[in-house]
């Protein structure tokens, strides 16, 4: 029996015990810690975000002011990336250790709203008079009112124009070009480049492409009821827009697009110089404006008037919420309140988190905004006449679908699957997560 | 030391007489050993508690979760054998399954080969053995760490060290971790990689076999090969068998070099998608904890059975010597 320690510890050792020892850590936390301030008057409030360094660094300026402001209350920064900051707070709600003032978003919002982990703004003293009206009540939920819109965002096309002088193709009219169109593009830069700069970065990692497609084609992705409110063929064709821009080099190759993919906004084609478009959200153009060093463009998507409707739509950049488990909803409301009103911080934040939602503080910020983010807002104000809905608040396990989506994009870019099979099996996988 | 006492009783004491004379001496070594137990206890108190609530509490949690709808954030609700039918039909989790099944039975190999390889070079009596015996164990040391597996990534990168080398060639290499057909392949690599700890454990055991059996052998004309398969392997079996249970339980529950070189998610197309990493994804991403429970049982239960199975199959290939 010489090898007999073998058959005792390994077993000790398994998975199941690191995920245990997960659950433990989290319930002994849940019973030896609850936030909260300490015996001298002063309250401590936790604030969580999710984002890069620059984020980082202006949201503590943003905190230090309101605490000059505020004697007596401490705001304690919880900050990480996008990826495991939705991780992180779920298992912090699970432990009842949840931050007390909470950076949401729109896929999140229902999922700990409908869970009674975020309190209803309406009781709290926040002044919601000067909220856009476009967004003011996109954090409502069967009457309460569980997040206030940071500022307003639009998914939109990024153009490089240098990149399209160095490849000799003309910049498109935005406000006529078709689907046809922008891959005509895109595989005409490729190719006139000779594979030097990209037409454009694979748009197939993002739903909300998607969701503008299927609104163009007057569809949604979700019902009001959380249903899927595409139909098979709408998708089928969005996923044959990918293949024709991957078979005609308009787009990176497949195991290209993964790695570019998972270098996030810093590692963009345009980023780096190396493609002409891409797809993002408004408020990321001056980050990627800045990486690039180049005066990047906004371009509607492509297809806005080749269809039924118009498909491009505002949406709240993120919600600022309050936890159901704070000890101190009146201050934490305050904060909120400072965040979303007051000068001081938005002369800071900027267009950072969206193009600011009060518009008493859009209109002072405007002159101080960054030339990128100068662009935003003109752009922004420029679409608006066509806008001709919101979208309903996603289901819960929304935050699941740009997994879903980009699993399934990898699949059709590496030629594993038909578009399809690709509609087929991304609406049978969200109505899983969504069911 | 009270068993001691008790010897020192006069062997030769009628039973009868040793009963009423035995209680009041027991009674003091009762106490007594009580009072030791105590403190032994006392002692142990800290792993006890610590066995109990980081270990035993949540194995038993988890039991129960698994037979739940837990999404973190609200109560778990009871729904029974559910979670379990589940699997039966997840197609994402059969393709973890197959993709961990390829990781330990290509890796877990291939690693023990190349660490007995090492082990062989280095009983051989090297300079510096010591030495070479470090720089070997390191990668072990540091293979599951993070810093290591973005290494990797950025290594085995479209632009990273490796095709550099290759263009330096003339060769145009792949984006090996973003390829699905190669992907796998660089975590096999960088389990492979870290064979230090086998091999350390080999080394301990080619010490052990003596020498006059490779004297006799070389006496007798046999051939290095023929000493190999004769007397090496068929001596170093125990230790064959114990690394190789180590590493199979290691390796089904890699983790981290999965969850960094694929960014979280297991790609591209589920190409990395390890066990224990789609198992995080349902308990932390999709808020389904009562299902991430019920995986870590089945993977338990599959550790198990592979352990089980190595224990039983030992009886036909192990040979302990004596």
């Amino acid at each position: 029996m010489r090898a007999e320690p073998g058959s005792g510890r390994p077993l000790r050792n398994s998975s199941v015990l690191k995920l245990s020892a997960a659950i433990a850590a989290v319930t002994m936390a849940a019973t030896a810690c609850g936030s909260g301030g300490g015996d001298d008057g002063n309250v401590e409030l936790r604030f969580s975000w999710w984002g890069a360094d620059d984020r980082h660094s202006t949201t503590q300026q943003v905190i230090d002011r309101f605490e000059a402001q505020n004697p007596g209350i401490t705001i304690t920064p919880d900050y990480t990336d996008w990826g495991s900051y939705w991780d992180k707070l779920a298992t912090g709600t699970a432990a009842n250790d949840a931050p007390d003032i909470i950076t949401q978003e729109e896929r999140y919002l229902r999922e700990y709203a409908d869970r009674g982990a975020l309190l209803d703004l309406n009781e709290l003293d926040i002044d919601m008079s000067s909220i856009d009206e476009l967004v003011v009540d996109s954090g409502d939920l069967d009457g309460n009112r569980y997040g206030i819109a940071t500022g307003v965002n639009a998914y939109a096309i990024l153009a490089d124009p240098q990149a399209f002088e160095e490849a000799g193709v003309e910049m498109p009219d935005d406000s006529t070009w078709t689907w046809d169109d922008y891959i005509q593009i895109a595989n005409e830069i490729s190719e006139k480049s000779d594979n030097e700069i990209f037409g454009t970065q694979s748009m197939g990692y993002n739903e909300s492409g998607f969701a503008i497609f299927a609104r163009q084609n007057g569809e949604s992705l979700y019902n009001e009821d959380g249903s899927l409110g595409f139909s098979e063929a709408t998708l089928e064709k969005w996923f044959d827009y990918s293949v024709q821009l991957q078979d005609g080099g308009g787009q990176p190759s497949a195991a290209e697009n993964v790695e570019i993919e998972a270098g996030g906004p810093d590692q963009s084609v345009i980023s780096t110089n190396k493609g002409a478009m891409a797809h993002f959200w408004s408020n990321q153009l001056g980050v990627i404006s800045a990486t690039s060093g180049r005066d990047v463009q906004l371009l509607r998507y492509p297809g806005e008037t080749e269809f039924e409707r118009t498909g491009m739509y505002f949406k709240p950049a993120m919600y600022y919420s309050v936890s159901a488990g704070t000890d101190h909803p009146e201050e934490a409301a305050k904060f909120v309140d400072f965040l979303l009103n007051d000068n001081e911080a938005a002369e800071l934040i900027l267009a950072d988190r969206g193009l600011p939602a009060n518009v008493n503080v859009r209109a002072a910020v405007l002159d101080a905004l960054p030339e990128a983010d100068a662009r935003t807002a003109v752009f922004l104000a420029d679409i608006e006449g066509g806008i001709v809905d919101g979208n309903p608040p996603p289901p819960i396990g929304a935050g699941e679908v740009v997994e879903i989506i980009k699993r399934i994009t990898d699949d059709v870019h590496f030629g594993n699957i038909t578009p399809a099979e690709a509609a087929k099996r991304f609406m049978s996988e969200v109505e899983q997560a969504t069911g | 030391m009270s068993t001691v006492l008790q010897h020192r009783q006069p062997a030769g004491s009628a039973a009868t007489a040793a009963a009423p004379a035995k209680k009041p001496s027991t009674k003091q070594g009762d106490s007594r050993q009580r009072r030791e137990s105590l403190v032994a206890y006392g002692f142990l108190a800290p792993w006890f508690i610590g066995l109990g609530f980081i270990t035993i509490g949540p194995i038993l949690a988890s039991l129960y979760f698994s037979f739940t709808d837990y999404s973190l954030i609200g109560d778990p609700e009871w729904v029974g054998l559910e979670n379990y039918q589940r699997m039966l039909t997840d197609e994402r989790l059969h393709n973890s399954l197959a993709v961990t099944f390829q990781y330990v039975f290509v890796s877990v190999p291939l690693q023990l080969a190349l660490a007995l390889a090492l082990a062989m070079v280095l009983d051989r009596g090297v300079r510096g053995l010591a030495l070479y015996r470090s720089i070997y164990y390191l990668p072990s040391l540091l293979g599951g760490s993070v810093a290591i597996a973005i290494l990797w990534r950025q290594v085995f990168g479209a632009n990273g060290l490796i095709n550099q080398v290759l263009a330096f060639f003339g060769i145009q290499g792949e984006g090996w971790v973003s390829n699905p057909d190669y992907a796998l392949g660089t975590l096999i690599i960088l389990n492979v990689w870290t064979f230090g700890a086998p091999m350390v454990i080999f080394l301990a055991g080619l010490r052990q076999i003596p020498r006059m059996y490779y004297e006799a052998a070389s006496v007798d004309g046999a051939s290095p090969a023929r000493r190999f398969f004769s007397i090496t392997v068929p001596l170093l079996t125990p230790i064959i068998f114990f690394n190789l249970v180590l590493q199979m339980i290691n390796a089904f529950q890699t983790f981290t070099q999965a969850f960094i070189v694929s960014g979280g998610t297991g790609g591209p197309t589920d190409s990395t998608l390890f066990y224990t990493l789609y198992l995080y994804q349902r308990g932390f991403g999709s808020f389904d904890m009562g299902y991430a429970s019920a995986m870590a049982w089945l993977l338990l239960m599959i550790i198990g059975g592979f352990t089980v199975v190595n224990f039983l199959a030992s009886k036909y290939w192990v040979f302990y010597g004596d």
